[in-house]
């Protein structure tokens, strides 16, 4: 079962390439009563103790398939189910200390049904999420 | 002494009421089976004998019926509940029909492995429930700077309309992509919609569009659509009449630079004969059992009086749906209203 809050705390946990740790991840639910397509998302922010990163810093994990920030818009084959979290997936050589942080996450997603100014009412209405998460390893 | 769960409780009680019935009977093939072919409406059924036998039901009988969209549930579905716990909540009230919404409900969406088809069948039969309505999207904005191409809204529609008839649906909640405040549709909808006409005949499907308020009754969009109906003369394209239309003045959406003033629930006697579904929308249930900004009185005199004999997928968009079991009690709330003014009671 997913947890009530966009940020989901089990899966919060460095990632590293074998030899060291190159970052972090902090999954996240579409708070959406259905899923999208990614080519529908916009790019998130996390921001982690005050340390804010964007863009390229960050890549989404969604089904199993990793997808950089500068390709969501392509790929329209591959489905955000709301029953499922994402995993943003954060470059940070060394990554986090295992303790606790304050993460803030930040995106939004169209919605063709709205009129176009509320085409990213969505997020946008909700703003940033904020929790603050116990990073364990 | 221990106490029972309401789901195992309900459980219990399911057990006893369902002995003697066959269980996860449904057939279930793989998607080999769902090739086009030029027979129209000859496409491959999956439903089991005991889903037919219910369709049947519920087309012989001449009211109006009862059903929950699981939209109602979205704050709580894969949180609190899971989709069968959603089952078991429908089978309770005594709800025949449900409606999903196919990329939010159908895991895997738009490629289900077939042990969730098999699953989906399973729980259709065990809670003795109609599939009724797909709530789909062509997301016409699904492309960040440019509106999607007549060929690419028909493709995904094709692909809805497969997707549809293989969980067993008939009617379709087509949501259309809008390009102003009053939900006026992508200018190109009849292009695709028309397109699209043949498969949805060869797979038994009929596309809705949502008439939502701040769309009116009595306005041009849903003109057009009855126009395009006409014209066409077809039975693969109606309407979903969403009562939010009727909501009282002073509950309804504030737009901008534009009144926003309820519908007649006798607005919708020329638009009955088109209409497949319609969204129960409802937003507070009191003590009083009754919806105290929609006049479920009147609407629903009116649909008896017309003799439709639909299915009525309620809609819960009140407060308070992040708070566990508080959708499941307006639910239940609303379906004792409808049982009432249906006379079931």
């Amino acid at each position: 079962m997913l947890e009530a809050p966009v940020i989901q705390s089990r899966g919060f946990r460095n990632v590293g390439d074998g030899k060291k740790l190159t970052g972090f991840q902090v999954p996240v639910r579409l708070d959406y009563y259905r899923g999208v397509w990614v080519s529908q998302l916009r790019a998130a922010t996390v921001t982690v103790d005050g340390e804010t990163f964007r863009d390229a810093q960050i890549a989404w994990t969604i089904a199993g398939q990793t997808v950089e920030q500068s390709d969501l818009a392509k790929r329209s084959d591959l489905n955000w189910s709301s029953m499922e979290p994402a995993l943003l997936v954060v470059r940070k050589p060394g990554g986090l200390v295992p303790g606790l942080h304050d993460v803030s996450v930040a995106f939004t997603w169209s919605a063709s049904y709205m009129p176009p100014r509320m085409d990213l009412s969505f997020g946008e209405r909700a703003g940033p999420q904020r929790r603050r998460l116990v990073l364990v390893r | 002494m221990s106490t029972l769960t309401r789901k195992e409780f309900l459980k219990a009680g399911l057990g006893a009421a369902l002995a003697g019935t066959t269980v996860g009977t449904a057939t279930v093939a793989s998607a080999e089976g769902a090739k086009p072919k030029a027979n129209a409406g000859k496409a491959r059924s999956y439903d089991g004998k005991a889903l037919q036998a219910r369709k049947a039901a519920a087309a012989r009988n001449p009211k109006a019926k009862r059903g929950v969209s699981l939209y109602s549930y979205a704050d709580q579905l894969g949180m609190t509940m899971t989709l069968e716990d959603c089952f078991l909540d429908m089978y309770d009230m005594g709800a025949q029909g449900l409606e999903i919404l196919a990329n939010g409900h159908v895991e895997n969406y738009p490629n289900p492995t077939d042990a969730w088809l098999e699953h989906w069948h399973t729980l259709l039969d065990r809670y003795e429930i109609i599939p009724v309505e797909y709530g789909h999207w062509v997301d016409s904005r699904m492309y960040p700077g440019r509106e999607l191409s007549t060929k690419e809204s028909y493709d995904s529609l094709v692909r809805d309309i497969k997707l549809a008839h293989k969980l067993g649906f008939t009617v379709m909640r087509t949501k259309l992509g809008v390009t102003d405040e009053i939900l006026t549709p992508v200018k190109n909808w009849r292009e695709f919609i028309e397109m699209a006409l043949p498969v949805a005949e060869e797979y038994d499907v009929r596309m809705c569009p949502e008439l939502h308020q701040p769309t009116a009754l009595k306005s041009k969009t849903v003109d057009d659509y009855v126009e395009f109906i006409e014209k066409t003369r077809t039975k693969h394209f109606g309407l979903n009449i969403d009562f939010g239309v009727f909501q009282s003045a002073e509950a309804r959406l504030r737009i901008p630079g534009m009144d926003n003033p309820p519908s007649a629930p006798e607005d919708m006697i020329p638009l009955l004969k088109y209409t497949y579904a319609c969204h129960a929308k409802f937003t507070n249930m009191t003590d009083a059992l009754i919806d105290d900004t929609h006049p479920y009185d009147r609407i629903l005199a009116v649909m008896q009086k017309q003799g439709w004999n639909g299915f009525l997928l309620s809609e819960y968009e009140g407060k308070n749906r992040e708070v566990p079991g508080y959708a499941s009690d307006q639910l239940r709330r609303q379906h004792v209203m409808m049982r009432r003014l249906l006379g079931e009671v």
